[in-house]
């Protein structure tokens, strides 16, 4: 019970501070990739203290709690997933569970950001409503891939069949599906050249751009969370997971740095041609791979 | 307590609202309330009862069965309750509308009829009920006049070749059996044979399926739902609709039994599992349809029929888990169609009359209650964690994929995402984003539109926080059914092969949004500001000349819309014109003439002899 406790408290500061450290790491690999000196690594933690001291404006009450709502459930999400051997609440449902509060995260942002009635926003709404949809087909054929490979829907022991097989991505049936999921990876982040929805030099960063003070802060905080929890889906699913959190973190690493040097390589797609691009490739390996896993059963 | 005293209440209060009506209309509007309300007390009360009563006064000398068991209490009870609470909401709705006491009695007729249907336990009664039940909701759903005249007409055509597909089957039966009881029926059919059973299911698929609206027969219901009046629209996507799905239940498991049915051919080509692939069709078309419609109420009509598919696609496996999901999935449907049906009235009702997502926009400002009862209702079908949607499609989902179903469960999961395109539009359109300057004057709902939302929305979360409580009568269903008994506990369902325990999930989102909210607090306190007070990189936000609520998913509509088109719909629309056409030609030959009819007969005649002379025949 003591040990359940302990779990349930420090998986989520390890996923915070995580993604806190990705964020100052990505401006950090960003800014010399561009042969600037860039800011210090802490930059992104300094910046949410400093926000809680500045004041924000607030357009009613769903503005205030969406974004509540919206971390409080990236949180959630955290709990369920496992983090090396740490996995509190991963007993409670399983992978459709997972699966089902990721929802929250968006759907927060997007109740919010939808009272402020502002027009860059309710398009960063759209897009990202778009965009989801777009990589959610890719995604559900490799989820279902992977579950259906293993029998089962508990995240736990897709982990645990790993550590006494070979990683997923390394054994033949789930290759494709795993190539699948590195293709749409930088969607699921929001990163280039899925930017859309955030567009900072065309819509104004989009849902973040009424927000100030706490609520840009908690939104920075989600934001971090949601790297976080796009990568470790990816570690836990196709990499074997880890038997402690550091090697959890360095299997994140890597893989966090590869998508970088895709963002810094690609420009920005437009939604319609993102969506085209999810539809099209990653979907037809994910697809193949799911059939082959159906034909090998 | 007697059955025929539940059936005699039904129909006798109906009819009595009628006439209290000429009377004076604040007697009937607390009668009809207060015969509502009993009835669900009394449904109620007879949980748990299981018996049969025969009455030999018979139609056709074949004697009337009434029976309740678990599945039929099941059905009645929500039949009772939504009956109820819609007819409560009605009250302000209908009020300065014209024909109110026709519309309170076809309303009673319409409820009777339901609970008549799922008390019978025989064919011959079950198929008069239903003809009550189809006829009233014709009426009711051309109540508004106008395009709803040509909606109900487009239902009632379907339906009554639903009924004698339905009529059919049950002379068939009653020719080879002797019997339309459906306990001695079940007795009698495990000696059919094959080819027989599948005759039987293809009849009564259609006659079921046209009513449950699964694809291809689903296209009455959108203009239906959307024309009718809202609180009606909410009895009839809700459970009247459904009344199809428990038609499915009887049939398949109380009357053909589980072996019988699953066992109609093999593998891929087995019945169910063409069933099951019909229900993926139905998650997948009408779901993403409904991402591109800009009536609140088309929009929900469409759902409506998208959420058959996930009932279906549970229910026809034939394993416990997925019957069980299938089933709960029906009752959950029922609570949130039926509350955002209701939420769209109230709204209709203060905008006179606006159903259009593109006119509309941030009333949450002006009706918070039913901005709460939409979001409660939309998280429900979408099936957000905390609400029953989630649970009955965990369920579902959790079926299809231990069983092997990867193809069809992805059918149900791209489901979800479109639920969630299609009802963020609708959340948005209508209660987020600029208030128009014309509802700057808008009142909050009545309190008696208030009040079904709010009980809607009660039962939304409860059921998925507590999800044991219906789990546990449907899981006497799947047991009466011949199924293994599940281990169902207050917080969901444990099994080896992966456990639901909605509790801890509960507590971890709440703990989680508290920590959150009492963080945020450490900050400094924001300041509230006017809507048009918002940053726009420089320039200003215009109020009330720029809606960005019109065209929301743009770029995805022009990508997808060429496909979405309802090719079944076209399909019996040209069938529709090309029987005109054909009718039209035989009118120009029967002109009602007589001189003409002479001159066909003498042409006949001629014809005849021609034919003799020449070939000799007779």
């Amino acid at each position: 019970m003591v040990v359940k406790i302990i779990e349930i408290i420090a998986s989520p500061i390890i996923a915070f501070v995580i993604g806190i450290f990705f964020l100052g790491l990505s401006r950090k690999i960003m800014a010399r990739i561009h042969w600037r000196y860039g800011p210090p690594l802490t930059q992104p933690l300094i910046d949410v203290i400093k926000l809680f001291t500045q004041r924000s404006v607030s357009h009613g009450g769903i503005f205030n709690l969406g974004i509540i709502l919206s971390l409080g459930g990236s949180i959630v999400v955290v709990l369920f997933l496992p983090v090396g051997q740490l996995a509190p609440l991963s007993g409670s449902g399983g992978m459709l569970v997972i699966l089902y509060l990721m929802l929250l995260g968006p759907l927060g942002i997007a109740l919010s950001g939808g009272e402020a009635a502002n027009p860059n926003t309710s398009i960063g709404i759209s897009r990202k409503l778009i965009l989801a949809l777009g990589y959610e087909v890719p995604l559900l054929f490799i989820l279902l891939s992977v579950m259906t490979h293993y029998e089962t829907i508990s995240i736990v022991k897709i982990v645990e069949e790993q550590r006494s097989a070979a990683w997923s991505l390394f054994s033949l049936p789930l290759l494709l599906p795993g190539i699948a999921y590195l293709l749409i990876l930088p969607a699921i982040l929001g990163i280039r050249p899925f930017e859309v929805v955030q567009a900072p030099q065309e819509i104004s960063s989009g849902p973040m751009v009424e927000y100030g003070g706490v609520f840009l802060a908690l939104a920075q905080i989600q934001h971090a969370f949601s790297l976080f929890i796009g990568i470790a889906l990816f570690v836990n699913l196709f990499l074997g997971g880890a038997s402690n959190p550091a090697i959890f973190f360095l299997k994140m690493l890597v893989v966090f740095i590869v998508e970088l040097f895709i963002n810094a390589a690609f420009p920005r797609l437009r939604v319609e041609q993102a969506v085209k691009y999810l539809w099209r490739w990653p979907t037809l390996v994910a697809f193949i791979g799911l059939i082959a896993i159906l034909i090998i059963r | 307590m007697r059955l025929e005293l539940l059936l005699i209440i039904a129909f006798g209060g109906a009819f009595l609202t009628y006439f209290l009506g000429k009377i004076s209309h604040r007697v009937r509007d607390y009668f009809t309330v207060f015969v509502s309300c009993a009835l669900t007390g009394l449904v109620a009360y007879l949980y748990g009862n299981d018996f049969e009563k025969i009455f030999y006064l018979g139609f056709l000398g074949i004697p009337l069965h009434l029976r309740l068991n678990m599945l039929s209490w099941f059905f009645a009870v929500t039949v009772a309750g939504v009956g109820a609470l819609s007819i409560i909401f009605s009250l302000r709705y209908i009020r300065e509308r014209e024909r109110t006491d026709f519309y309170y009695l076809m309303m009673g007729l319409v409820n009777a009829g339901m609970l008549g249907i799922v008390l019978s336990g025989d064919l011959v009664s079950f198929y008069i009920f239903w003809e009550i039940m189809s006829w009233s909701a014709f009426l009711l759903i051309s109540y508004n006049r106008g395009p709803a005249l040509a909606a109900g007409m487009k239902y009632i055509v379907m339906s009554v070749v639903g009924s004698v597909c339905m009529l059919i089957g049950m002379l068939s039966l009653y020719a080879s059996y002797e019997t339309l009881v459906i306990t001695e029926l079940s007795v009698h059919i495990a000696s059919a044979s094959h080819g027989y059973v599948l005759f039987l299911l293809l009849l009564f698929f259609v006659a079921f399926g046209i009513k449950n609206a699964v694809w291809p027969f689903h296209t009455w219901l959108p203009p239906a739902h959307s024309e009718a009046p809202s609180p009606f629209s909410a009895v009839l996507s809700g459970i009247l609709v459904r009344m199809g799905m428990y038609g499915f239940l009887v049939f398949f498991y109380a009357i053909l039994g589980l072996k019988l049915f699953l066992g109609l051919g093999r593998g891929l080509y087995s019945f169910h599992h063409i069933l099951a692939w019909i229900g993926a069709i139905n998650i997948v078309i009408p779901t993403f349809i409904a991402m591109l419609q800009n009536d609140s109420k088309r929009l929900l009509a469409w759902h409506g029929v998208g959420q058959g598919g996930y009932m279906v696609l549970g229910t026809v496996l034939g394993t416990p888990l997925g019957l069980a999901g299938g089933t709960f999935h029906i009752v959950n449907h029922t609570s949130y169609i039926a509350l955002l049906f209701l939420v769209v009235g109230a709204v209709e009702y203060r905008t006179k009359g606006v159903r259009d997502l593109n006119s509309l926009g941030g009333l949450i400002k002006k009706m918070p209650i039913t901005f709460i009862g939409a979001l409660v209702g939309s998280c429900g079908l979408i099936g957000v964690p905390l609400t029953n949607g989630f649970v009955s499609k965990w369920l579902i989902y959790k079926t299809l994929i231990l069983g092997g179903h990867p193809l069809l469960a992805f059918a149900a999961l791209i489901g979800t995402w479109g639920t969630i395109l299609s009802l963020y539009k609708f959340l948005h359109n209508m209660f987020l984003g600029q208030l128009p300057e014309k509802y700057k004057n808008i009142e909050k709902a009545p309190l008696s539109m208030q009040f079904p939302i709010i009980v809607f929305s009660l039962i939304i979360i409860l059921f998925g926080i507590l999800p044991g409580i219906p789990l546990k009568v449907i899981n006497a269903i799947g047991t009466s059914f011949g199924l293994e008994t599940l281990n169902v506990t207050i917080w969901g369902i444990s099994s080896e092969t992966g456990t639901l325990n909605t509790i801890n999930i509960f507590v971890a989102i709440v703990a989680a949004c508290i920590i959150v909210w009492l963080i945020s607090k450490a900050g400094k306190k924001s300041i509230p500001v006017a809507q048009a007070d918002s940053y726009a990189a420089g320039a200003s936000v215009p109020v009330d000349k720029y809606h960005y609520t019109v065209d929301f998913y743009n770029p995805l509509y022009r990508m997808i819309a060429p496909y979405l088109r309802d090719f079944v719909d076209e399909f019996y629309m040209k069938l529709a014109k090309w029987t005109r056409g054909l009718c039209n030609g035989v009118r120009r030959v029967y002109v009602g003439d007589v001189g003409y009819y002479v001159i066909y007969i003498i042409f006949f005649l001629a014809l005849l002899i021609f034919i003799q002379l020449k070939w000799s025949i007779w």
